[in-house]
């Protein structure tokens, strides 16, 4: 037996035979969703992968209103982690991280991730390291039922003496292979484009592990770019992502994964990114000053991510915008009223 | 108007090499920043019958939206073949479809196993290391079940060493015969390292790094004392062509004019 963070995998399938799947207007505001869905202690499953995607508005309010002990899943992450560990080096007491799953924390083309070296290097938050595709599996045995799926990697590499993974050898071939635990996180963070008030999400571009970290998880808080007509999303019954009854809450956040990128609608933020990596870099040689300054003005000064992105120039959001031209979003809406 | 490059980088090196190694019509399963670069040379140039495969998920793009900043943004998406989630494009090397990994990492020894999560002791250590590194990100699932991996990373002697902090990455392990098999590996293992001062493989018996060229300006002896074990140096090694105008031009004006990946100094 291993101990489960978040929900074993029996416990996960009792709570979803006891939840309501209703096909039900799950709107709200954002406010309300994180107070109702993520708890101290829990084990978040973070979508998005580097900063495509990532739910940048919901992790957001999660520091505005504060949570602590929290337990990060995801794959590859930058910006949501990052944001989540600054607001614990500026106040603990407030927002803490215990404990990461991860394959990756860093943000490629912008540089690596200043505060995974702090947290590391100082002991400060226990990691357990897996691989991109081990992540991946854990959440797609997670949204399969079943509690730990076979793996063809990363055997014969350390990650294996530091993570909870075993090696067996196959029944039927005879050679060895990785069995993963599932993964079940207590509530996970989703940002999408397009999604209904239902909680059907249609994702634009690479779907990353959302689906699967989705159906893995207790909760679900979607956030969306826009909020399209039901109708228009049924029209492509094959093209939803993730289906409604295992969302809990939707709300429409336009710019929601700002400063990353959102396909089809925004890409990075080139000067924004490194400004706030930069703080962060400041952090960890333990000047605090720009990072409270960042915070402060764009997060604690801040109601929500529309006053967020009211505080930036109108030309850098129209830059983002324009630079993701010549990539097309590929099926037709209508945005809802 | 000249063949060579005469003004060129030791970055902007590595990428032409990098990209020269990648045969055409193959299905490369491309990680992020220098293989990202060298890719991306090598459609437009020798290989445009290149697949790259990019693990958040698209199978088969035009690189010619611009230079990705990340395996996961649009641009790697662009008139893509096939684009499913990072499951989908792990599943194919497991299954045999990626011909290539292309990988890069902060630490390798002659066996050619990379290390890219921490530098320090291991196991003791892990919790709080010395410097603490990104993270395996796929490279460990592309260095397990891509048929073949090429490796490209900076030349350096606290790089290149005999034993290193953490195996995050797998080569060929121990060098024992069959290693890989034996530990359950479904791809054959390293076949190049490319780095910013040689092209090198690996004896066929004992799986160690051998040097395969030169690259311009340097020579056998200033390779070995970049490198923190001893190489095995064949009869054959040969001097790598210089980077053409061409290909310097195409990276600096082309592929990756604000210098993301490369001119950059490359620090972990």
């Amino acid at each position: 037996m291993i101990e489960w963070t978040g929900l074993s995998p029996d416990e996960a399938r009792q709570f979803l035979a006891n939840k309501d799947k209703s096909k039900r207007d799950k709107r709200m505001s954002l406010k309300d969703a994180v107070q109702k869905y993520v708890k101290d202690g829990d084990n978040i499953g973070i979508a998005g992968f580097v900063n495509g995607r990532q739910p940048i508005a919901i992790v957001h309010e999660i520091i505005r209103q504060g949570r602590k002990d929290l337990c990060l899943s995801y794959q590859s992450a930058g910006l949501a982690i990052e944001y989540l560990a600054g607001a614990m080096i500026l106040d603990e007491s407030k927002n803490s991280i215990k404990r990461m799953e991860l394959a990756y924390w860093a943000h490629e083309a912008f540089g690596i991730s200043p505060l995974l070296r702090y947290f590391s290097e100082n002991g400060i938050v226990e990691l357990e390291d897996w691989s991109n595709y081990n992540m991946s599996a854990r959440f797609k045995a997670g949204s399969m039922g079943l509690p730990f799926i076979p793996c063809r990697s990363p055997l014969g590499s350390d990650m294996l003496q530091r993570n909870r993974a075993t090696v067996m050898d196959c029944p039927f071939t005879g050679r060895p292979i990785m069995l993963l635990p599932a993964s079940h996180p207590n509530v996970a963070l989703v940002h999408v484009q397009e999604a209904d008030i239902y909680g059907n999400c249609r994702i634009q571009g690479p779907l990353y592990t959302c689906p699967e970290i989705a159906m893995a998880s207790a909760h679900i808080i979607v956030t969306c770019d826009r909020l399209i007509e039901h109708e228009d999303m049924v029209r492509y019954p094959n093209r939803v992502s993730i289906p409604f009854f295992s969302v809990d809450a939707v709300i429409e956040v336009p710019f929601g994964a700002y400063p990353g990128n959102s396909h089809g609608l925004y890409y990075f933020d080139e000067k924004h990114i490194p400004e706030f990596r930069g703080a962060c870099e400041k952090a960890r040689k333990g000047d605090l000053t720009a990072l409270k300054e960042y915070y402060d003005n764009y997060i604690f000064g801040v109601e929500n991510t529309a006053e967020f992105i009211n505080k930036l120039p109108l030309s850098q959001i129209q830059h983002v915008q324009k630079a993701e031209s010549g990539i097309r979003l590929d099926a037709a809406y209508t945005v809802l009223g | 108007m000249p063949k060579y490059s005469t003004d060129f980088t030791t970055q902007e090196m590595i990428v032409v090499a990098g990209s020269r190694t990648l045969p055409d019509n193959k299905v490369i399963f491309a990680g992020t920043g220098l293989p990202m670069v060298a890719i991306t040379l090598a459609q437009l140039t020798h290989g445009p019958g290149i697949v790259p495969v990019f693990e958040a998920g698209a199978v088969g793009p035009s690189l010619s939206c611009g230079l990705p900043l990340s395996v996961g943004d649009s641009r790697t998406t662009y008139k893509a073949n096939y684009l499913l989630g990072l499951n989908s494009a792990f599943e194919l090397t497991q299954r045999g479809f990626a011909d290539y990994g292309f990988i890069g990492g902060a630490e390798i020894d002659p066996y050619g196993n990379l290390n890219s999560t921490m530098m320090g002791s291991f196991p003791d250590g892990y919790q709080k290391p010395k410097t603490r590194l990104p993270g395996s990100g796929g490279a460990s699932d592309m260095a397990c079940s891509c048929e073949r991996t090429i490796i490209i990373m900076v030349h350096e002697p606290r790089r290149f060493n005999e034993k290193i902090s953490y195996i995050t990455s797998p080569g060929y392990l121990d060098g024992s015969p069959n290693a890989r098999w034996r530990a359950g590996h479904a791809g054959q293992g390293p076949e190049r390292v490319i780095t910013t001062k040689a092209i090198l493989g690996f004896d066929d018996d004992t799986k160690r790094m051998k040097l395969i060229a030169t690259l311009p300006g340097e020579t056998v002896k200033s390779i070995q004392e970049a490198t923190g074990f001893e190489l095995v140096i064949p009869n054959d090694v040969y001097e790598f062509e210089p980077p053409t105008v061409e290909e310097i031009r195409l990276i600096r004006e082309v592929i990756d004019p604000q210098g993301y990946f490369v001119k950059k100094k490359i620090k972990e």
